[in-house]
């Protein structure tokens, strides 16, 4: 949007996933490294991920700068990274186009609540969610509101679209780019494959050990056959997989390889004399591994699903397709291919052609290019658009850019001091000791005890104070962003209630202090408290609106407020408790500020609250909030005011 | 659609003195039954102006015209007292350079916090395109704005408020004074600017600054239109070559 770069900057690409190198590898790890290698000219790529190696937040793999935060585990097939949300959100500020890798309901969850809606997103759909599927009911409605929101869908087949209720959904936004293969790599210098396995019965199969990729029907397949079976890869099923190979006393033919690194793969498939894939669910959407076969000239065996999977190698072509979880069926067809070198060749090198001709790296590049580019260009109308209804996003953006304005107040203190807003907490701090030494002195009851409540209860009326008294001068202070950026003046008496709230949340660790040394620690008082304390809030902002506004168009309005306060402190139990004075007194039942604090205070000490205490409280709520409506249609002539 | 249509609107400016602004007074007022009369000034009179886009309207006139507060009309900052004001479309008012500036905040804050006054996301990107028009040292982002000259912090301001495009600009006054370089970059930045936004009015005592700029000048004198200039050809011709050069 920014018309003032001079030179064509790069967009950046934020690719959005769980895990990433060198956590794990895998088909769909590989696809976003070729897109984010492939892209380099045109997009500058990021990747963010969960990892739950603890050290090295930040690494560059393959010169794409990859963020990991950190992760404890796995729930439900999903990283348990409590700071995946914030990170996903302060990252996606910085990019131009996201680029999210589903499944990974994580991210939906992050979207779903509104963060990052503004930028633009592209949605690589991997696969469908086939683990847990009882709580597909939970996860569907947030990945439709993704998938809403989204740009572009990029499938790999178009048999994904078809056979997937959710993408048929949005079908015009679905664009398929198949895979690409760089062949290059592929033209191993001629080992004469019966030199080195003169036998012809080499099986080879490729992918993390987890129970979709169907290994342990492969296993079963190789029962009383003569064929051997080496196995690439690593993951959760290894040690039931070598249970499986003991017990059908296979250990001679059947070999778990583990990892190797990618030179050693392509040599294996190059030496293989048969490539199989034996999946058994639709989470194998396209078999990355079965087209680098193909590159390498093998013959496949593979399973029909109703993914992409039949669809890349077909059957009678390029490849057998059986039925997914019959070893028996697997096992006739790669016996029939061992029998026939002839076949093999045959269907090799129509293999070979296939991966060069449909699945290209070039058109794998340019497809995704061209989605990218769109994507990115489609949205700059966006803004314009989005501009049209300033009513129903104005009051939006007024709180927005009133925490902007708080929060930069707080900064400020830090500016000019190091200990910043701490100052006031030391300040409370030094009142709440003067003030129990006092009490304590006065009533003989046991002022420890009720020291935290009386931090507590000073901190909540330092808050109300403040803002009062802040949003008295808020208008004139700001005068010139009122007259000369035509911002709502509503911003700045809502930048008092945040600012002081910031502050309050300094303050409030004197009280916090004080509670974890001097109290029994129980939290369900402070949830039952929570309620209450909203009210309080809500309360004293209102007040402030209207107080403020008042404030600014009658100017000896202030000092009346400022005694008013003062007596107000004085008439209520901020410092003393209830019991401390006569409960009956008149002006104290009559006081709103008595039950304003008995609402949040009476739970937090663990007693009840007292029913008229809440009729009070909501009947000076719906005042206040009559006063606000009415304040609020006066305040476009704040201008005049200031 | 992009457009501004004022129909007969009049604007009743309040003057309040020292006395208006006691709410005691005011009481006692009612009581003793002194009339109180507000002193008004007609600072808008019965203004009729349609805009649609690709309209670029000066206002001329003498201090006290009108100029600034018909501005602040349109962009929301005043009700009007009668008539009828409908805008369509985002309005950037850039009536004052440095509202919202906070001297003690190092420069590169305080960009971030204007931008976010704005509505906008201060991303680093921006930030570092913002500065790099100022043409001012990179370190110095990391100095309070106080310890800037006047026309270091002009520069500062000046590339911020006009880092983004507007549907609608508001322009009071061009540009304080700044060194004959910068002022030359930045009028060409803010031709760029009134060359993307789709409606552009702008309050100037500088006539041939109007003239370069403007297709409609309209002449204010107490509140009401006093001419109005239709300019035409030598707007395309100055943009033409102001491309060229750039």
């Amino acid at each position: 949007m920014h018309h003032t770069s001079e030179t064509p900057r790069r967009p950046s690409v934020l690719h959005i996933f769980k895990i990433y190198y060198p956590d794990l590898f895998g088909g769909t790890l590989t696809v976003i490294r070729d897109i984010c290698a492939s892209l380099k000219d045109s997009f500058a790529s990021a990747v963010l991920v969960c990892s739950q190696s603890a050290e090295q937040r930040e690494i560059v793999v393959d010169d794409v700068p990859v963020e990991r935060v950190r992760s404890f585990g796995n729930l439900l097939s999903l990283p348990a990274a409590p700071t995946y949300p914030w990170r996903l959100w302060r990252r996606s500020a910085e990019h131009d186009l996201l680029a999210l890798h589903a499944p990974f309901p994580l991210a939906d969850l992050v979207f779903a609540f509104g963060f990052g809606r503004s930028r633009r997103l592209v949605v690589h759909w991997h696969a469908d969610i086939v683990s847990h599927a009882g709580l597909r009911w939970l996860v569907e409605p947030l990945m439709r509101r993704t998938l809403r929101h989204a740009k572009a869908i990029i499938v790999s087949d178009q048999a994904l679209v078809e056979n997937t209720p959710l993408l048929r959904e949005f079908e015009d936004k679905c664009h398929v780019v198949p895979f690409g293969v760089d062949t290059s790599g592929y033209d191993w210098p001629k080992i004469e494959p019966h030199h080195v396995n003169d036998r012809g019965r080499l099986v080879l199969a490729c992918g993390r050990l987890v129970p979709y990729k169907g290994f342990d029907v492969l296993i079963r397949a190789a029962v009383n056959r003569k064929f051997e079976v080496w196995i690439i890869g690593e993951g959760t099923e290894r040690p039931r997989l070598e249970q499986l190979i003991r017990e059908l006393g296979l250990g001679d033919r059947v070999r778990l390889l583990g990892s190797v690194n990618d030179s050693e793969r392509i040599k294996l498939m190059c030496l293989s004399d048969v490539f199989v894939m034996p999946s058994v669910t639709n989470a194998e959407t396209f078999g990355l591994v079965q087209l680098e076969a193909m590159a390498a000239g093998r013959p496949v065996v593979n399973t029909a699903l109703d993914t992409a999977v039949p669809h890349v190698a077909r059957h009678g072509m390029e490849a057998i397709t059986v039925p997914p979880g019959d070893p028996e069926k697997l096992g006739d067809a790669i016996d029939t291919l061992i029998r026939d070198p002839e076949r093999r060749r045959r269907m090799g090198q129509s293999a070979r052609t296939r991966a060069l001709t449909r699945y290209s790296a070039t058109a794998f590049r340019e497809g995704m290019e061209t989605v990218y580019r769109d994507a990115v260009t489609a949205s700059c109308e966006e803004p314009a658009t989005a501009a049209e209804p300033p009513q129903a996003t104005g009051w939006l953006d007024s709180v927005r850019i009133a925490a902007a304005l708080a929060w930069s107040d707080m900064r400020h203190r830090y500016v000019r001091s190091l200990l910043g807003p701490f100052w006031m907490s030391l300040q409370m701090a030094i009142v709440v000791a003067v003030l129990g030494s006092v009490i304590g002195q006065m009533s003989n009851a046991d002022m420890l005890a009720r020291l935290p409540m009386l931090a507590l209860s000073m901190t909540a009326w330092t808050f109300l104070n403040s803002v009062v008294l802040d949003a008295t001068t808020a208008l004139q202070n700001s005068a010139s962003l009122i007259r000369d950026r035509a911002l709502p003046p509503v911003i700045f008496l809502l930048q008092c209630t945040f600012r002081q709230t910031l502050f309050a949340l300094h303050n409030a660790c004197v009280p916090l202090a004080l509670w974890l040394i001097l109290s029994p620690h129980d939290l369900s008082h402070a949830l039952a408290a929570l309620p209450g304390l909203l009210l309080f809030i809500a309360c004293t902002f209102a007040l402030s609106l209207v107080l403020g506004a008042t404030a600014t168009r009658y100017r000896d309005l202030k000092p009346i407020i400022e005694s008013t306060l003062m007596l107000a402190f004085l008439a209520s139990p901020v410092v003393w408790s209830a019991e401390m004075i006569n409960h009956r007194s008149t002006v104290m039942r009559l006081n709103p500020l008595t039950h304003l604090f008995a609402v949040w205070r009476e739970p937090l000490a663990g007693g009840h609250i007292d029913p008229t205490s809440i009729v009070y409280v909501l009947i000076t709520l719906a005042l206040l909030i009559f006063a606000s409506v009415l304040t609020l249609v006066h305040l476009r002539k704040a201008a005049f005011w200031i | 659609m992009v457009s501004i249509s004022l129909h007969n609107v009049c604007l009743d400016y309040p003057l309040y003195g020292a006395y208006d602004f006691s709410l005691k007074r005011r009481l006692l007022g009612h009581l003793i039954r002194e009339p109180g009369e507000m002193r008004i000034i007609r600072a808008v009179d019965s203004f009729t102006i349609e805009a649609e886009a690709g309209a670029r309207i000066g206002l001329a006139g003498p201090n006290g015209s009108g100029k600034s507060t018909l501005l602040r009309l349109i962009a929301g900052v005043y009700p009007p007292s009668s008539g009828r004001v409908t805008v369509r479309g985002k309005v950037v008012p850039l009536l004052g350079l440095n509202a919202g500036v906070n001297l003690d905040f190092v420069a590169e804050d305080n960009i971030a916090l204007l931008l976010r006054i704005s509505g906008r996301k201060p991303t680093r990107g921006v930030i570092d395109d913002i500065w790099a028009f100022t043409e001012l040292e990179t370190r110095m982002q990391r100095l309070p704005l106080r310890m800037f000259s006047s026309g270091m912090l002009m520069r500062v301001l000046f590339a911020t408020a006009t880092a983004f495009p507007a549907d609608i600009l508001l322009l009071d006054e061009w540009l304080s004074v700044v060194d004959e370089h910068f002022a030359e970059k930045a009028e060409r930045r803010l031709q760029n600017l009134v060359s993307q936004a789709a409606i552009v009015i702008i309050a100037s005592h500088d006539q041939p600054l109007l003239r370069r700029t403007c297709s409609r000048i309209i002449n204010l004198d107490h509140g009401r239109i006093a001419s109005t200039i239709a300019v035409e050809p030598p707007v395309t011709h100055s943009f033409e070559l102001r491309e060229k050069r750039a």
